[in-house]
Order: structure tokens, then sequence, then C-alpha cells
């Protein structure tokens, strides 16, 4: 299960905050934190006006790479953006994201064809996102065929099914399993991804919706997740649904964090 | 009885909601009283969702039993006593953004509250915006945008309305990190917190 450490992310006010007064520490810290806690990927998001976003994003990149090694995923919907941090970054980042919109796909699938970057790929298109998991798939058609024109291996593409929130109907989380199980079967070499903490959106006890969901999706294909890394609680749901899944051999990875006292 | 009927919906009984409604109906009760009760019921809903003790889920359900109430009623309602509109109000997410859950429950609110909404729906450009204010003669138009980058749109929403000489349309704006920066910012008239505070705004500006 690939862990994307989600918390260097510019739409939160303490990190806008501290992106706008160039406050290194704070970023340093918390890219620390989360390559500490086992973060495969760093995701980093400049999360302001567009003018400002390629300079932003550069000293982020810059920032977190001088204190740790951990590889990163650059969250940008700008070109120009994505361009300049590419050029920055010491080791082939991961590129979040494209979708089926045309001017995404244009402006972005010949960067991550370019440089050889995974690329998180979102279920939808210009015309919004699908309400059935049959329209998802039908998307996630389009823009595999996109990736594979361009040259992008299909192990290089992780499919963001998405997930909205349950409070608003209470099938949404069944449709973004099925829209799971669907990709894996047609793309059995996809990755298959998601943020985590949409589908608990209005309601309350956010934590017991998410950890439940990341099991069921683990066992309808996920293997990875854009998460907080310093969270327990889901390290343990994710590390209980691995050991379930048969994937821990010997159990050693859950009996190892229960020594260490991850598991609370 | 109407306080019984306001319980009743406060306290998400939807079957008791209606059958309270349809007894009232029934002993003669007057059809504006018991939408004055809905109102008076969302507007206890609509605080506690603000102090978090009542769920999207439940402003859902409350929307749903006052749809069906109003199904009970308009039949009965003489068409001079039907509820007349206190004002009318465009509103959408603007243009590259499509939240619309928290713009949704401030459509919900004003319209109970009595205003005339039109909903533009999401990802709505200022073009848009201008030509729905001048077809409905709209004197109100609320502008929700979540991401950061809702805020040029919303900046170019605001000089399109005035562009187009709609100087007197007052415009709010809400959603996601809006405070008096991102207002000035904008140009817009005033921001919002919350969907009571877009009520608040709307009968400061329209009154009545």
């Amino acid at each position: 299960m690939q862990i994307i450490g989600e918390k260097i992310n510019g739409t939160r006010k303490r990190v806008a905050q501290a992106i706008a007064e160039r406050d290194t520490d704070f970023i340093q810290n918390l890219a620390f934190e989360q390559a500490e806690a086992g973060s495969t990927w760093l995701d980093v998001n400049a999360g302001t006006r567009p003018d400002r976003e390629p300079d932003d994003l550069v000293w982020l990149v810059k920032s977190v790479q001088a204190v740790v090694d951990t590889p990163l995923c650059l969250d940008s919907a700008n070109p120009r953006a994505l361009e300049v941090a590419i050029r920055t970054v010491k080791q082939t980042p991961m590129v979040n994201s494209i979708s089926g919109e045309p001017d995404r796909l244009a402006g972005i699938l010949p960067l991550v064809a370019e440089h050889g970057c995974p690329v998180i790929a979102l279920a939808m298109d210009e015309k919004k996102i699908p309400e059935s998991s049959a329209k998802r798939l039908d998307v996630v058609c389009k823009v595999m065929a996109a990736t594979r024109a361009a040259g992008v291996p299909d192990a290089h593409v992780y499919i963001d099914p998405l997930a909205m929130t349950i409070a608003t109907n209470t099938g949404s989380a069944l449709i973004t399993l099925d829209t799971l199980r669907a990709v894996h079967q047609a793309f059995p070499d996809v990755h298959l991804t998601m943020g985590l903490s949409n589908i608990s959106f209005g309601l309350p006890g956010r934590s017991y919706i998410n950890r439940g969901f990341v099991t069921l999706a683990m066992q309808a294909g996920l293997d990875s997740a854009i998460l907080d890394p310093l969270d327990r609680e889901m390290q343990a749901a994710i590390l209980v649904a691995e050991l379930l899944l048969g994937r821990d051999r010997h159990c050693l990875n859950y009996v190892r964090a229960a020594r260490q006292g991850i598991l609370g | 009885m109407s306080k019984e009927l306001i319980q009743a919906i406060t306290e998400m009984r939807e079957g008791d909601a209606l059958k309270i409604t349809e007894e009232l109906l029934d002993a003669g009760g007057d059809p504006l009283a018991i939408l004055d009760a809905c109102r008076e019921a969302m507007d206890v809903i609509g605080g506690r969702f603000e102090r978090g003790k009542v769920f999207i889920p439940e402003l859902i359900l409350a929307g749903e039993v006052l749809t069906q109430i109003s199904a009970i009623i308009k039949p009965r309602m003489a068409q001079e006593a039907t509820a007349k509109k206190r004002g009318k109000i465009v509103m959408g997410t603007v243009e590259g953004d499509i939240h619309d859950i928290a713009k949704d429950i401030v459509v919900f609110m004003l319209d109970i509250n009595g205003f005339d909404v039109t909903d533009l729906g999401v990802d709505v450009s200022p073009a848009k915006f201008v030509k729905a204010a001048q077809e409905t003669g709209a004197t109100v138009v609320g502008l929700s945008g979540f991401l950061t980058l809702a805020y040029d749109p919303m900046k170019a929403t605001v000089e399109a309305l005035k562009a187009a000489g709609l100087d007197d349309v007052k415009v709010m704006i809400g959603g996601g990190q809006v405070d008096e920066q991102i207002r000035e910012y904008t140009g817009a008239d005033a921001y919002g917190r919350d969907a009571m505070a877009a009520v608040t705004l709307a009968n400061k500006w329209i009154g009545g």
C-alpha cells in the first residue's frame, strides 16, 4: 500500500500562511514528520493564485528536498507550475493530476510522458463527476487511451475513482467500490488511489467512516492513498486490511507495528 | 398545534410532521401559519447545523419533509393567499469550481426564508451570472467558491455585473476560506461564513 502524505497543501490556511511568509521551518517539519511516518510520496500543493503558483511550488519543492529523500507528488492543475517544478526536483516526481478534461490532458500529459512521471488520473471529465460507476469507467477508458497514445506505461497510471460524500448520497461508497473493481479488471496493471476523507464530509465521527472506507476499498483493489500519515488509527486500519487480505507474510508487519505501539 | 409541528420537524420525525400537517388542515388551520411553522423549524435546524449539532443528511431530510408539506398544502391554498416571495436572488458556484453542497444549503435556507432563488449550479461563467441577473431582475447575487482559484472568477463576475450596468445588484461571496481580504480583492459587497450569514445579508439588503 503506497502512502501519499497529504499535509503540505496550500489550500489549508496554516500552510498557505507558511507559503506566503516563506516559513521554511514549518514546511520542512511537515515533510520530516510525514517521511518518518513512512510516506512513500509527499504531496506538495502550493494552492495559491495562478500567478504565484509556479514560484510557490518551486519554493515548496526546494524546501522539502533539502530535508527528506522521499519522492514528491506535485499537486497542481497549472502546467506552468508543473513545468518549473519538474525542473527543480532531484528525482522523478508523481504528477497529481490529469483527468478526462481535454484541457487538462493537453496541458499536462506531454509533461508526464516527457519526464516519465507516474501520474494520478481522476475519473471525471468536463461534464463533471459521473454519477454511476459505468460512466466513471467510460471516462477512465478515455484517459487510458490518451496515456497509452502518449507512451505512458499503464503501471505509471494511478486511477482515482473519486469518492463523493455519503452524506448527500448513501450509494456513494458503493459507486466508488464498484468503480475500483471495474477499473482493476479492465486495466490490471494500473494502480488505484484515492483521497480518503471526502467520503465522510458533513457527518460526525469522520475518522471512523474513513477507516471503514479504506478497508473496503483495499479489498476492492485500492493499492495507494492520499492521507495523513500521522493518523495512527488510519495506519492501523491499513495494516489490518493488509493482514486480512493475506498480504502480510507471517503477520509480521502487523505484529511489529503492535510492538512499536503504532496500534495504540 | 403548530408548536408540535415545529418540534416534529426539528426532531426529524417525518411521519409525525406530515400527520400533524394533515390534522392542522383538517381542523381548518391556516396554510400560511403552517409554512411559518416550517420556516421557524428551519431556523432552529439551521442554527443547530452551524453549531455542529445537526448534520448534512438531516438537513436534506428536513428539506424533503418541507417539500412534502408544501405538496400537501398547495392544493388547499387560495390563489391570493399564496405566500409572496420577498425578493429575487441569483446563486451559483463560480467558474472553474464544482463544489456545490454548501451552495445548495444556502439556496435552501434562502428559499425557505421566502426569497425567490435562481440556482445556476456550478462552474458558472461571469456572463451567465449577468444574464440571469438581467433576466430575473434579481437584486442580490451570491457567489460560492471553495477552491482558492475561485477568487479571480468571483472578481471577474463582480466586474461583469458592473460592466453590464447592474450597479444596484449586491454581491455576497462565500465558501472555503473567504474573509475580508478576499472580499476586498473580489470587489464583493459582503462575505458570509455560513448559510445563516447569507440569510442575514439577504434580509438586510432586501428587507420586507
